[in-house]
């Protein structure tokens, strides 16, 4: 079935430039340059994929208030924001509000489609049951490879794509250092160190809610991160 | 930035400064000048009272003179019309000052040796024997004292011949002849003869009735005396009453050498035998003195002196005779006001400062039987006149006027009036201790308000400038706490106003400073979107199928774009490390944790490099953001790497004074001095060594800036300095203890 991804984005050099990518790659995509055009053609029928940018023409912020109207349309629709503003602020806001991912434009194309591709093919794990083999479990924690979900202490951990790479890659080699070069490459994403560390820092909040007492990922100054874990 | 370190020494330099405080004072120094002025105004004031008081006594003098002009009766009796005087002679009875006893001791006579008289060869009445022939010769006093005229006659005989016990002469021994007109006018004469010393014996030798001379002597008692033998010869102590006696005298010692005999020799004042040869005798007048009393309320001493210079009368004592303000200056001291207590204090001041009148001041004794001065003069020759002169001790400065009493068109007298001006002096003394006690007090207030102003203004103006200096920092950065502080200045004068203005411009400094600040971010997120198109379109077009000659430009164009991509990143690092930090929350971590895997990583990261680093095991926590000191100390091992000309990397850590310190040592290129400092700004790169392999990132002096950001985060220091053999730089990191 083809997938239908919509990208919303008032820059038409670049909104073209992303539809001919994905159009190349086999997805039917659909364009629209402001908040309204896009509302109006969502209300008749959701698109498979959306792709955000936050600021929407004359509205600073009608990617977020886009986002917050599809979610109460659809919980499942995965949602990618891509735009040009690489704060923390908006970052944390934007996933707070349900999106899937947080991405910058200095993103390379090849990036965005991995994550386009691990989005669809995450929807297409959740519908069948997990084959065994793409399970990895360590203690508490259970990886589902191919629904990219994480599981801690039999608690269900709600992670961005981005993230989900992160800590797969920490836990595949437990013990094992990664340094931010690594971590960046195995989560497709190119950023500076700091992003890395909020990024860190983010994941160890989420499953500080589960367990306040998680202290798996480990900081090794100097050079990166670790799974830490005792084998139970 | 320059000038104004250079300011900043300059200022140091300069140890003293002509500041605003010291100009004032020097300012304020010309109230001094009210001192003086009011100095020389009592000085005028006292001159002034001084010109009052001479005026005053001349007045006085005047007066007295008025009521004795025309009273020839005042003067008849007191030989005032003699054209001439003869000491000796004409006798003048001196107003004693104590009550004399008769007994024929010269003790209780004031200065008798001055006072008295001698009568030798010249003073013969008879025979006139030449000096050696003569064996007797005398010292006479005259006194008066109340009612009675007293005589003391010292006589040095070689034989005292007293009158034998049955001889009825009375003048065949040593006796004294005395003769005088009575009140009437009425020729009297007197024998002192003795038996033997002791009480004198007087005898009159004439009636009063008749002139003529009594053939027997009557014993008379009102001349009252003593006869006391010495052992040059003999003393005679006697008095008369005043009532008795007229201004006609003469006495005469008859000096007998062998028993009952004729006298060898006769010396005297004057020829007692006839009233024709007597001398006269001034006797201060008491009439006069009546009159003259009744000034004596004046408070001056008052002389009346004839034409003679001889005192007439005397009142008053010069010593209570200051002027007419004694009575006034009654001390207030009783009080307890603070002016009191100030003159209480000040008193030794004035003291040592004024020169108090004295009331024991001595002056010259007055030969009243001969009064002189020029004042006196001028007086008895028709001209009033007054005089200043010093007392003998210069203690005291004493103003006499001289007024002439005119009987007929003569001038039979003056009227000499004497005060000190102790009075003046008084007046004056208390006059300027007044001034200076309030002069002082005012001067005092007034230098301190003075004092106090001006070091409001120029602590307000000094607090100024070092606001001023401390709004923008080393770093060129603002401190928005001090420029509020400026701008909250609420004074109503130039000082706020300069205040305010001065706030004002580091204010719109400041928003210019924060436009640069964000300057590379917003830079960055604006070029971050046509970056974006051309990369997209770059990407877009490597996976169409191309001629191989056109792929090498796009591989060329994208990584051109990466590099782009990379400096954009780069520049808006440090915007998204600041925002990043505020959000960051502090916790506990123990340091060495941190720096001991850290240079773990160094030491895998640059193999070539020989880091030198002990590994501790101590536990020293710091409060705050581990993966930030980790960067923080990424910046400062890549640059110190990246300087270093040999290999080697010195890593130390110290804990000192509540204070973990990190240096980290290369050994390369110095810093160039003015740079020390300023490594740590914003866009500030020192990178001039050529780089030999082909450098991808780009140096935009972020770097340490960044490790400086994560320091302030943990309110601590990062300092670089140089140091040498080998050469290269330290660079410190200090962070505090929570």
């Amino acid at each position: 079935m083809l997938k239908r991804i919509a990208i919303v984005e008032d820059e038409a050099a670049i909104r073209e430039n992303y539809a001919d990518v994905l159009r190349t790659q086999g997805y039917q995509v659909q364009t629209f340059a402001n908040r309204e055009s896009a509302c109006e053609a969502f209300a008749l029928s959701l698109p498979h994929l959306v792709i955000l940018d936050i600021g929407l023409e004359q509205e600073y912020d009608g990617g977020f208030t886009l986002c917050q109207w599809l979610r109460n349309i659809s919980t499942t629709l995965p949602i990618i924001f891509l735009t040009a503003r690489d704060n923390d602020v908006d970052t944390v806001s934007g996933l707070r509000i349900g999106a899937d991912d947080y991405l910058t434009k200095d993103i390379s194309l090849p990036h965005l489609s991995a994550r386009i591709a691990a989005l669809f093919s995450r929807q297409e794990a959740l519908k069948q049951p997990t084959p065994e083999s793409s399970l990895l479990t360590l203690g508490p924690l259970t990886i589902d490879n191919q629904r990219m979900s994480i599981v801690w202490q039999a608690q269900n951990v709600d992670l961005t794509i981005t993230e989900f790479w992160m800590v797969f890659a920490l836990a595949k080699h437990p013990g094992h250092v990664k340094n931010r070069q690594q971590l960046m490459k195995d989560s497709n994403i190119y950023v500076d160190d700091s992003t890395i560390t909020s990024h860190v820092k983010r994941i160890r909040k989420k499953f500080n809610q589960i367990d306040k007492d998680f202290n798996c990922i480990e900081t090794v100054y100097g050079m990166g991160y670790r799974w830490n874990q005792d084998e139970k | 930035m320059v000038w104004v370190t250079d300011g900043i020494k300059m200022k140091n330099k300069l140890h003293f400064r002509f500041g605003l405080r010291t100009k004032l004072l020097l300012l304020s120094s010309f109230l001094f000048a009210i001192p003086w002025f009011g100095y020389q105004y009592v000085w005028e004031m006292e001159k002034y009272l001084r010109f009052g008081q001479e005026q005053t006594i001349i007045g006085t003098a005047r007066a007295l003179a008025t009521s004795l002009h025309e009273r020839p009766n005042l003067f008849n009796n007191q030989a005032s019309f003699l054209p001439n005087v003869e000491k000796g002679k004409d006798l003048y009875g001196y107003q004693l000052s104590q009550a004399i006893n008769l007994d024929g001791q010269s003790n209780d006579w004031p200065n008798f040796q001055e006072k008295s008289h001698y009568y030798g060869v010249e003073n013969q009445l008879s025979a006139q024997l030449t000096v050696e022939n003569l064996s007797n010769h005398f010292s006479a006093a005259v006194g008066k004292y109340d009612k009675y005229l007293y005589f003391f006659i010292q006589v040095v005989d070689d034989t005292v011949i007293y009158r034998d016990k049955n001889a009825r002469a009375i003048n065949k021994n040593d006796h004294l002849e005395l003769a005088f007109n009575d009140i009437n006018g009425n020729f009297q004469r007197f024998i002192l003869s003795n038996q033997h010393q002791g009480w004198l014996s007087a005898y009159r030798i004439n009636s009063i009735e008749s002139n003529e001379i009594l053939k027997f002597p009557a014993v008379i008692s009102f001349i009252q005396g003593q006869w006391l033998e010495t052992e040059q010869g003999y003393n005679i102590e006697f008095r008369i009453p005043l009532t008795k006696i007229s201004d006609r005298l003469a006495f005469a010692i008859h000096d007998v050498d062998t028993p009952i005999s004729a006298a060898t020799s006769i010396i005297g004042s004057a020829d007692p035998s006839t009233a024709e040869t007597l001398g006269t005798i001034l006797v201060p007048s008491p009439e006069i003195e009546r009159i003259v009393k009744g000034m004596s309320y004046t408070q001056s001493r008052i002389w009346v002196v004839d034409q003679h210079h001889r005192v007439l009368a005397k009142s008053g004592d010069i010593k209570k005779a200051s002027g007419l303000w004694q009575k006034n200056i009654s001390k207030s001291d009783n009080s307890d006001s603070w002016y009191a207590w100030t003159q209480r204090h000040l008193q030794p001041v004035f003291q040592y400062l004024l020169n108090k009148p004295q009331n024991d001041f001595i002056d010259r004794l007055y030969d009243t039987q001969n009064l002189t001065g020029e004042h006196i003069e001028a007086a008895l020759s028709g001209t009033p006149k007054s005089q200043w002169r010093l007392t003998t001790d210069k203690q005291a400065v004493i103003i006499s006027a001289a007024y002439p009493i005119y009987i007929g068109d003569n001038v039979n007298g003056a009227v000499i009036v004497e005060e000190t001006t102790n009075g003046i002096r008084s007046v004056r003394n208390k006059a300027l201790e007044k001034l200076f006690t309030s002069i002082l007090a005012i001067m005092l207030l007034g230098v301190l308000a003075f004092f106090f102003f001006a070091s409001r203004i120029s602590n307000r103006i000094r607090q100024l400038r070092n606001q001023a200096e401390v709004a923008i920092d080393e770093h060129g950065r603002i401190n928005n706490d001090i420029a509020q502080s400026m701008q909250s200045s609420k004074a109503n004068d130039e000082i706020g106003d300069l205040s305010r203005s001065f706030s004002t411009a580091v204010n719109r400094l400041s928003q210019y400073n924060h436009y640069l600040e964000n300057m590379s971010s917003r830079l960055s997120h604006e070029l971050r979107t046509p970056i974006a198109i051309v990369r997209t379109s770059l990407e877009n077009l490597s996976l169409q199928a191309l001629p191989d000659k056109s792929s090498a430009y796009i591989d060329r164009a994208q990584s051109g774009i990466n590099r782009l991509n990379n400096i954009l990143t780069n520049m808006s690092e440090a915007t998204r490390l600041e925002q990043m930090l505020n959000q960051t929350d502090k916790v506990s971590f123990n340091i060495f944790d941190v720096l001991n895997g850290c240079i773990q990583g160094y030491q895998q990261i640059y193999p070539s490099f020989d880091i030198e680093y002990v590994v501790s095991d101590e536990k020293v926590i710091l409060a705050g953001s581990p993966e930030h000191i980790a960067q923080l100390l990424d910046k400062v091992i890549t640059n110190a790497v990246e300087f270093s000309q040999d290999t080697k990397l010195f890593v130390t850590a110290e804990l000192k004074n509540k204070t973990f310190t990190i240096h980290i040592s290369n050994n390369g290129i110095l810093l160039p001095e003015t740079m020390e400092q300023r490594l740590f700004d914003s866009m500030v790169s020192m990178r001039e060594i050529p780089q030999t392999k082909e450098d991808k990132t780009p140096h935009l002096g972020l770097g340490l800036y960044i490790a400086r950001l994560i320091c302030e985060f943990h309110q601590g220091k990062i300092v670089a300095s140089n140091h040498h053999n080998p050469q290269g730089v330290t660079i410190s990191i200090s962070l505090p203890l929570p």
